[in-house]
């Protein structure tokens, strides 16, 4: 019974909110002509999260409805209400995985802990899907790039890199009949004499390599590319991959579409045990 | 008299600009004075491509308009563009894509631009240049001789190098930000 006042009056100054968050928007929507005669609708524009920068802003309560920039200091920065407006439209509505009850749970987190993400504080980085020209054929590659900061300003580095025929390359099991099948444990006493025989079948040189070892694509790719095996055409895809909030990872993408719900949005979001996150990093970059 | 009134709006936000380049620190008041500057350059790079794609603007005029949108730009900057039916990007200097625009078999085109745009933070860059990204929407319709027409609406998204630099006016050393724009991403997007 002490309880229904404070809900009855949560879901009052929840309305109240929800009806001030669309007045507030109206007047912008009104000046949203383009220049010159054209008489489309541009509204969706305005709501669309038009970059990353404006997806953090949005998330973190740092932007007016108009799109002005908060600044700490201001009576609206990081308020709770305007973080709760901006949240519910982040997420991709057309995703069925990102149910209400999700989405309800996640934005409770970020807005009671609270959380705020945080474009330099690391555990965070962005899939790269591009095309390469790769031996006379065109092949889609995903590069893994994060910012690092430098003495002066910061930059995006690659950190790691997944490319199909780098798999391809290393993932036959070893195969039957392989002579020799191994270097046998008394090789050392004649100076491995019998290396010789395995490079006569370079195909399959890992089958004697250490159980530990697992192709580096990263390094495979530099060194494509420097000798000019590989070459980048373009960029088709960015995504962004968040570790920044406890017990919860998100992924955001952009999406180009029709109505409001559109620019860059969260396209997954997955509660996190301990431990799991390594866990699902390592899926992400296909370890 | 556009020209002029170019020169005169960038005389006075450089002069306002100067007052405010006492330190290296952006300040939200900065920001905005950087903002308005970086965001008359991406206008005056409207109004170029509008001039560039005229059917009716003489090869030589046309020419010179290109040299004059080439210097809004750093050195090395490309345009990016993509469809929404080739999400692949092809890469252009910036030179080139105003000469391709200005060969497009248009008899008339209309470039127009949304009044919704949105400047990111800057950000600064281990050569000690701040960096921001401006994107702004625009609807582009080409008409041939014959009555087709053509129209897309694309996103833009604007690179803005920022930069302190240092002026001598009347023997006294004035310092100033100064704003060039860079890369373009350009992305064919859904209207509404």
């Amino acid at each position: 019974m002490t309880g229904y006042p404070t809900a009855f009056a949560y879901r009052i100054a929840r309305s109240v909110w929800v009806g001030l968050f669309f007045f507030l928007l109206l007047p912008h929507l009104a000046f949203a002509q383009p220049v010159g005669d054209y008489t489309g609708d541009p509204s969706a524009f305005y709501a669309q999260t038009k970059q990353l920068n404006q997806f953090i802003r949005r998330f973190n309560g740092e932007e007016a409805l108009g799109g002005n920039r908060f600044y700490p200091g201001n009576a609206l920065y990081h308020d709770r209400n305007l973080r709760k407006g901006y949240l519910e439209t982040l997420f991709d509505l057309s995703n069925p995985e990102l149910t209400p009850s999700l989405r309800n749970s996640f934005t409770q987190q970020a807005l009671d802990k609270p959380f705020f993400l945080d474009f330099h504080g690391g555990n965070w980085f962005a899939e790269v899907h591009a095309t390469v020209l790769y031996q006379g054929k065109e092949e889609d590659i995903t590069l893994f790039m994060k910012l690092e900061e430098e003495k002066v300003g910061s930059e995006w580095v690659f950190f790691d890199v997944y490319f199909a025929p780098f798999d391809k390359l290393f993932a036959s099991p070893d195969p039957e009949g392989l002579q020799p099948a191994f270097l046998h444990p008394l090789s050392h006493e004649l100076d491995f004499m019998n290396l010789s025989k395995i490079f006569r079948n370079q195909q399959y040189l890992e089958s004697y390599a250490a159980r530990e070892f697992r192709p580096d694509h990263f390094t495979l790719f530099l060194w494509e590319a420097k000798r000019k095996a590989l070459t980048f055409k373009g960029v088709n895809e960015v995504k962004f991959h968040f570790f920044q909030m406890d017990g919860w990872y998100i992924e955001v993408s952009e999406f180009n579409r029709e109505g409001r719900n559109r620019g860059w949005l969260i396209s997954q979001a997955l509660p996190l045990e301990s431990g799991q996150s390594d866990l699902l990093t390592r899926f992400i970059l296909r370890k | 008299m556009l020209k002029h009134k170019i020169v005169l709006t960038l005389a006075a936000m450089l002069i306002c600009l100067a007052s405010l380049a006492q330190t290296g620190e952006i300040t939200p008041e900065r920001k905005r004075a950087i903002d308005s500057l970086a965001l008359e350059k991406v206008r005056d790079l409207g109004r170029y491509i509008t001039i560039i794609g005229n059917k009716e603007t003489p090869f030589s005029e046309g020419n010179r308009v290109i040299d004059r949108a080439v210097e809004l730009f750093a050195e090395g900057s490309e345009i990016g563009v993509s469809s929404l039916f080739r999400t692949e990007l092809q890469y252009f200097p910036v030179r080139r894509y105003f000469e391709r625009l200005m060969a497009l078999n248009y008899d008339k085109v209309s470039v127009q631009w949304y009044k919704v745009q949105y400047i990111s933070d800057l950000e600064l860059q281990p050569d000690g240049r701040y960096v921001g990204i401006i994107t702004i929407f625009q609807r582009f319709e080409g008409t041939t001789a014959e009555g087709m027409t053509y129209s897309d609406v694309t996103k833009k998204d604007i690179t803005v190098y920022v930069e302190r630099k240092k002026t001598q006016i009347s023997g006294r050393e004035i310092e100033f930000w100064d704003v060039l724009l860079g890369d373009i991403r350009v992305k064919e997007t859904k209207a509404l």
